[in-house]
């Protein structure tokens, strides 16, 4: 029997893992046993400064070391953290532009999210890297109407070493930051929040 | 390029969208609501288990608003419920009767518990026979998923990949374990409370356990089957109690079939058997007997 369906969905499945594996990298706190994972950011959209967003349980130090999926290893330190949305942004002291099978995320900021999409989760669990899990959206929306929700709740899989690595759709956009299993369901903090986190870690101190 | 992928995507979002406009919350419990199916025009189909009042009971509808809705019947054995809904213009439940689900097709668990539609999704693992619960009720197919299940499901739909419904799923059968009620069951069942109120079911008051018949005496009486079920409680004032039945019988065939598991003698108890006498053979004093009973109608909540 020929499968054309399964067999193109099995390839376009494959082929966006792989550009998820781009933009995903492996965070480890300096000194710590564990390791994460972590989303190669650009926050002005013009590949000047890149960022790597990942869980503030991950990058529980100061310091962190960075594994690229090209193998390259650089050092960054934690510009911002978080720790009740769950969040950090470590600074990377490098250009990526020679790392080609390195990126910046896609971003998806609209269209709103539907219960039932697709997701995918990449991450690091244990020794193995880029691994992938399959998924849908579980269900959309705040617990009060008008809130922004604090997370995006999925029907999917996620094992230590997940964390702090991208949650994307179908397209391969991101749309969370995967942090948690909770009652069998994967919590990810939803890029909205993450961008305006960003937006206010980053803007001058007030004095 | 991921057009098959993002093809995939909005269908199964489509679907999610189309079978979630007849899911409702029902409010019928402490902690967190349960789920429910606008099955036909005014009616909604739950799960018993997830009712503890029979007064008071309101849904949260797909647009967020609650309504009033009273209960029309309930049946533990399928662990069912009808409620009925007034003045509603709510989408019906779009439902498939055939063709019957396959091992290996994509299915989505919906449920409402609260103001929000929720989804998960799995394949169908295996396809069985008819099945009796253990309340005598018996489910037309045995349908096993690969897919997880959350708070709150019991009472939504399983849905394919088109919206449409196989049935309504529920964690109050299987000690806990998921299991679909198929369609035709809850058709028949939801017929059957709306006319009635309840599913009549037979009974005769005993409690039995399978024994081995010693093979001496087995041979003896020249038995086929050395299993039957030893009656271990007569409930005093019941049917079997006043037809003669007593503790320590063994009963060997129930309606001319023999019986070796509980089960068996639930078989023989539907609703059309109330007072309608039946031959019970019974070892007893190391003597085969012949008695009749006649079942009564079954209180609620009583196995055999």
């Amino acid at each position: 029997m020929t499968a054309p369906t399964t067999t193109g969905l099995a390839r376009e499945l494959a082929a966006a893992v792989d550009e998820l594996r781009r933009v995903t990298v492996r965070v480890q706190a300096s000194g710590a046993a564990a390791s994460g994972a972590g989303v190669l950011w650009d926050p002005a959209g013009d590949d000047t400064r890149g960022l790597v967003i990942t869980n503030a349980h991950v990058a529980t130090r100061a310091q962190a070391t960075i594994r690229l999926s090209d193998g390259a290893v650089v050092r960054a330190r934690v510009v911002a953290r978080d720790r009740k949305r769950d969040l950090a942004a470590l600074e990377l002291d490098l250009d990526l532009e020679p790392h080609t099978a390195a990126g910046f995320a896609h971003v998806r900021d609209a269209p709103p999210l539907r219960v039932g999409e697709l997701v995918i989760a990449v991450g690091h669990p244990g020794d193995v890297s880029g691994a992938a899990t399959l998924g849908i959206v579980h269900t959309v929306g705040g617990d009060r109407a008008g809130v922004t929700p604090q997370w995006v709740r999925a029907d999917l899989p996620l094992a230590p070493g997940f964390s702090g690595g991208p949650l994307a759709d179908a397209s391969g956009r991101v749309i969370g930051i995967n942090t948690m299993m909770h009652g069998g369901l994967a919590l990810a903090v939803p890029v909205t929040v993450v961008e305006s986190w960003l937006r206010r870690a980053q803007a001058p101190a007030a004095s | 390029m991921t057009a098959l992928l993002e093809s995939l995507s909005n269908e199964l979002a489509a679907a999610v969208e189309s079978g979630g406009r007849a899911v409702v919350a029902i409010h019928a419990r402490r902690r967190i609501p349960a789920s429910g199916v606008h099955w036909r025009s005014g009616v909604i189909v739950a799960t018993n288990h997830t009712i503890n009042r029979d007064d008071n009971i309101t849904v949260t509808l797909p647009d967020g608003t609650n309504a009033s809705v009273s209960l029309a019947g309930r049946d533990p054995s399928t662990d069912l419920a009808v409620l009925k809904l007034a003045g509603q213009n709510l989408a019906t439940a779009n439902l498939r009767l055939d063709p019957s689900p396959s091992v290996g097709e994509f299915v989505i668990a919906l449920g409402r518990p609260g103001p929000r539609l929720t989804a998960s999704w799995g394949v169908v693992s295996s396809v069985a026979g008819a099945w009796r619960t253990w309340q005598g009720a018996e489910i037309d197919s045995l349908l096993r998923l690969d897919l997880s299940i959350y708070d709150g499901f019991s009472g939504g739909p399983l849905i394919d990949a088109t919206g449409r419904v196989l049935g309504i799923n529920t964690s109050g059968l299987a000690r806990g374990t998921p299991v679909t009620i198929p369609v035709a069951t809850v058709e028949r069942t939801v017929g059957e409370l709306l006319e009635r109120g309840a599913i009549r079911r037979a009974y005769l008051g005993i409690g039995t356990q399978p024994v081995r018949v010693p093979p001496s005496l087995a041979r003896r009486l020249e038995l086929t089957n050395p299993v039957g079920l030893l009656i271990a409680s007569v409930e005093p004032g019941g049917p079997a109690d006043r037809d003669g039945v007593l503790l320590g019988d063994v009963l060997l065939e129930l309606g001319g079939a023999e019986v070796s598991d509980p089960t068996d003698v639930l078989v023989q108890l539907g609703g059309d058997r109330v007072g309608r006498p039946i031959a019970a053979r019974v070892i007893r004093g190391g003597q085969v007997k012949t008695l009749e009973v006649t079942p009564g109608e079954r209180p609620e909540s009583r196995a055999a």
